[in-house]
């Protein structure tokens, strides 16, 4: 009798906790579904990259580990080589360019004036077009003899001499870049426009009344109270620049060779061309690639947010 | 405590749906009528898209119990890769590689004596997997490909066509000099398969006609350097640099042959800018499409590049069907391949791409360039594709004569040695 006497008050008392215990930890519970799902199209798939990365699996045969094979195998790949500088030069072109002209315009676009929602809308208007059109577009105003760009200047009384541009590995990069900026830099405009429309009126009033010029108020009020959205606009970018693949693969195909090629597209290649394990590699090191800058940013801006 | 209790069943059957449909306990279902076995037939042919899809549309009313659906990839070579490794592997399908015929990926088609019959030998023959001699995939129509020129350019300079590098080159010049106002020879060079073609015609051309098809293909899939001999100096690689680098010098290519289409290219031809393309049966349509009254079309094989060898065409399979061994519908696949393989669909589709039909019971009227392809095909050696190494595409090839159109290599024999090395490092990969 005594047990039944006993086991009756613990049996309600862990049923209570029990309640208790989910009550406190419901919202933990709640991103259940999403590591879920986080897990199964992120995590196992990153893994199964890495691990196949040690391998030699050519998309149809059995993998082998070969250890670090591919790893050691692509810094002795020239093509591997080329296509690092293509994207390194392409990110250290497009980001400062970017966060620049980005800027400019935001600063432009902070004042009033006649036409100010059009002018936004120009600027933005070929953010919201696919890359991969935006490649082609630009490939018929650039063709040589025939393009739009050739037509105009010869109307204008111009010529232009060599002006098969995408035929020449250094101006095709340039080209690249400057077509990535156009399109990209309404994004990075409206971000840095958020950020000017943030910044609380009176501390722009109080510096003038302190008799800042406007190149004073803005490097030492604008610029500093900026530096979330040049944070976002600058990781954002690095990230962006340094996968670029669609753009290249519409305006000159990594070509002329492999000359224009970025590591996302050899990746893309590599992996269709019985390469996959390789493919995998150099998609981990793309990773660290990119990781870095990322990192020093952050740092950066880190102690200059300290220093605000 | 209500909106707590409400908060855990919200949360419990957030979870319970994330797992939904993971049962595997089978559901009682009424005795209805037996669903359609459905077929899927993946092709990269987009010229064929809308031709086949008529032909399913018209298979489909036939037969009720079965329904085919076709899917276009543009990249579809590499995107079968795709499709063998995820396990969603179509029934019947247009790319057929010798890496998955190696990996017992179609089905044998050899015991198919109902369409072998009616079939070409000599396609018959190309349809042979060299390694086992049997067949897996099966052609439909045939393709050749040669040199497109202008008849009129022709006689109005009193040219006639060349046989060998010498009067290939003079014919070029005589054009250049007499009419400054055309391209003498025009590449869309932007697009690598193009440049791909030429070195499968013109440079490996000296190898098949030398060897055969059949060894040709067996001297590749061993990667045979006795019989290629790919970084030989003066051999089919160098030799074929050396006279893309000689046709360069003398500016008689087309100043944007780097960033020109194959569209740039069908339409300098069709509108007399220029005088020769290198090109298929494949661009007839498209020929015909920029200009509807040009008819004064010639075609002829590939000069010889290398001295004591013969021009070249290209007379290969084209459009070719594979059932897969992972197709559950084997059966439902080759009724719809018996379809497609009836004389008046063959005759449709031939009529249709403007390529000969590969069945000897097909009558079919398939172009104005009929009677040129059969003279052409009588003044050069005839071969077929190669078998390369699958992680050296065409299009790999193609990219390396932008390189060294570009200036990447110094000589030709640089260029060959590159190309022995790249071709050496994929079929490595693909014979571990």
């Amino acid at each position: 009798m005594a047990i039944v006497k006993y086991s009756i008050p613990k049996l309600k008392r862990k049923k209570i906790n029990l309640l208790n215990f989910l009550s406190l930890n419901l919202h933990k519970f709640m991103a259940v579904p999403a590591l879920i799902l986080f897990s199964v199209f992120f995590i196992y798939p990153l893994l199964n990259g890495i691990g196949l990365s040690l391998t030699d699996y050519n998309g149809i045969s059995k993998p082998n580990f070969v250890g670090i094979k591919n790893f050691i195998d692509f810094f002795k790949d020239d093509r591997a080589r080329n296509d690092v500088v293509n994207t390194v030069f392409f990110a250290l072109a497009c980001a400062p360019l970017l966060n620049i002209f980005g800027l400019i315009y935001a600063l432009i676009l902070d004042r009033e004036f006649k036409g100010k929602s059009l002018v936004r809308a120009v600027v933005y208007l070929p953010a919201v077009i696919s890359p991969l059109i935006m490649g082609y577009i630009w490939y018929f105003i650039l063709q040589p003899d025939k393009g739009f760009l050739f037509s105009i200047t010869k109307a204008l009384g111009f010529t232009i001499s060599n002006s098969n541009w995408l035929a020449d590995r250094y101006m095709s990069l340039w080209v690249l870049v400057l077509v990535n900026v156009w399109q990209y830099v309404g994004m990075t405009m409206i971000i840095y426009l958020a950020g000017l429309q943030s910044i609380p009126v009176e501390v722009n009033e109080a510096s003038k009344i302190d008799g800042a010029g406007y190149f004073q108020n803005l490097w030492y009020i604008t610029l500093p109270l900026m530096i979330h959205p040049m944070k976002i606009n600058i990781i954002t970018n690095i990230i962006g620049s340094l996968s670029v693949f669609e753009i290249i693969v519409a305006l000159t195909d990594g070509g002329p060779g492999y000359s224009t090629e970025s590591l996302s597209i050899y990746i893309m290649r590599m992996c269709y061309g019985s390469f996959t394990g390789y493919s995998t590699a150099i998609a981990v090191i793309l990773f660290f690639i990119i990781l870095i800058p990322v990192l020093i940013s952050f740092k950066i801006m880190k102690a200059r947010e300290f220093e605000v | 405590m209500k909106c707590k209790k409400l908060s855990l069943l919200i949360t419990a059957l957030l979870i319970g749906s994330t797992f939904a449909g993971c049962g595997t306990k089978p559901v009682a279902t009424p005795a209805v009528k037996k669903d359609p076995v459905k077929i899927s037939f993946f092709t990269g042919k987009v010229e064929t898209v809308d031709l086949v899809n008529d032909m399913i549309k018209q298979f489909n009313a036939e037969n009720p119990g079965i329904i085919v659906e076709q899917e276009f990839q543009k990249d579809a070579s590499n995107v079968i890769k795709v499709k063998f490794a995820s396990g969603a592997i179509p029934d019947i399908t247009t790319v057929v590689s010798q890496d998955y015929v190696d990996q017992g990926k179609y089905v044998d088609l050899s015991n198919e004596s109902a369409w072998w019959s009616r079939v070409q030998p000599s396609i018959k023959e190309m349809c042979t997997d060299v390694k086992t001699g049997k067949q897996y995939e099966i052609a439909s129509n045939m393709t050749m490909a040669g040199l497109y020129y202008n008849k009129k350019i022709f006689s109005d300079l009193g040219l006639k066509e060349a046989k060998t590098w010498d009067e290939f080159n003079n014919n070029l010049m005589t054009i250049k000099d007499k009419k400054p106002e055309v391209i003498p020879m025009f590449v869309g060079g932007k697009e690598p398969w193009m440049l791909g073609h030429l070195v499968e015609f013109m440079a490996h051309g000296v190898i098949k006609q030398k060897y055969g098809a059949t060894e040709t293909k067996k001297a590749m899939l061993a990667n045979d350097d006795s019989k290629l001999q790919f970084a030989a100096e003066g051999g089919p690689m160098d030799t074929f640099a050396k006279k893309i680098l000689e046709l360069k010098d003398a500016g008689l290519l087309n100043k944007d042959f780097l960033t020109a289409t194959y569209d740039n290219q069908l339409e300098a031809f069709a509108t007399g800018k220029a005088a020769i393309i290198s090109q298929g049966m494949w661009a007839l349509s498209g020929i015909s499409d920029k200009n509807k009254d040009f008819k004064d079309i010639g075609f002829s094989p590939y000069p010889s590049i290398v001295d004591g060898t013969k021009p070249v065409i290209l007379s290969a399979e084209d459009s070719v069907y594979a059932i897969t061994t992972a197709s559950t519908h084997k059966v439902e696949a080759k009724k719809f391949l018996d379809f497609m393989f009836k004389a008046e669909n063959l005759k449709k589709y031939s009529e249709a791409t403007k390529s000969p039909s590969a069945f000897i019971d097909v009558k079919a009227d398939w172009g104005i360039l009929k009677d040129e392809v059969t003279k052409a095909l009588t003044n050069g050696v005839n071969i077929g594709f190669t078998s390369g190494p699958s992680g050296f595409s065409g299009d790999d090839a193609g990219r390396m004569i932008q390189e060294l159109y570009a200036g990447k290599y110094k000589t030709s024999l640089d260029f060959a040695k590159a190309y022995k090395a790249t071709w050496d490092k994929a079929w490595s990969a693909t014979n571990k």
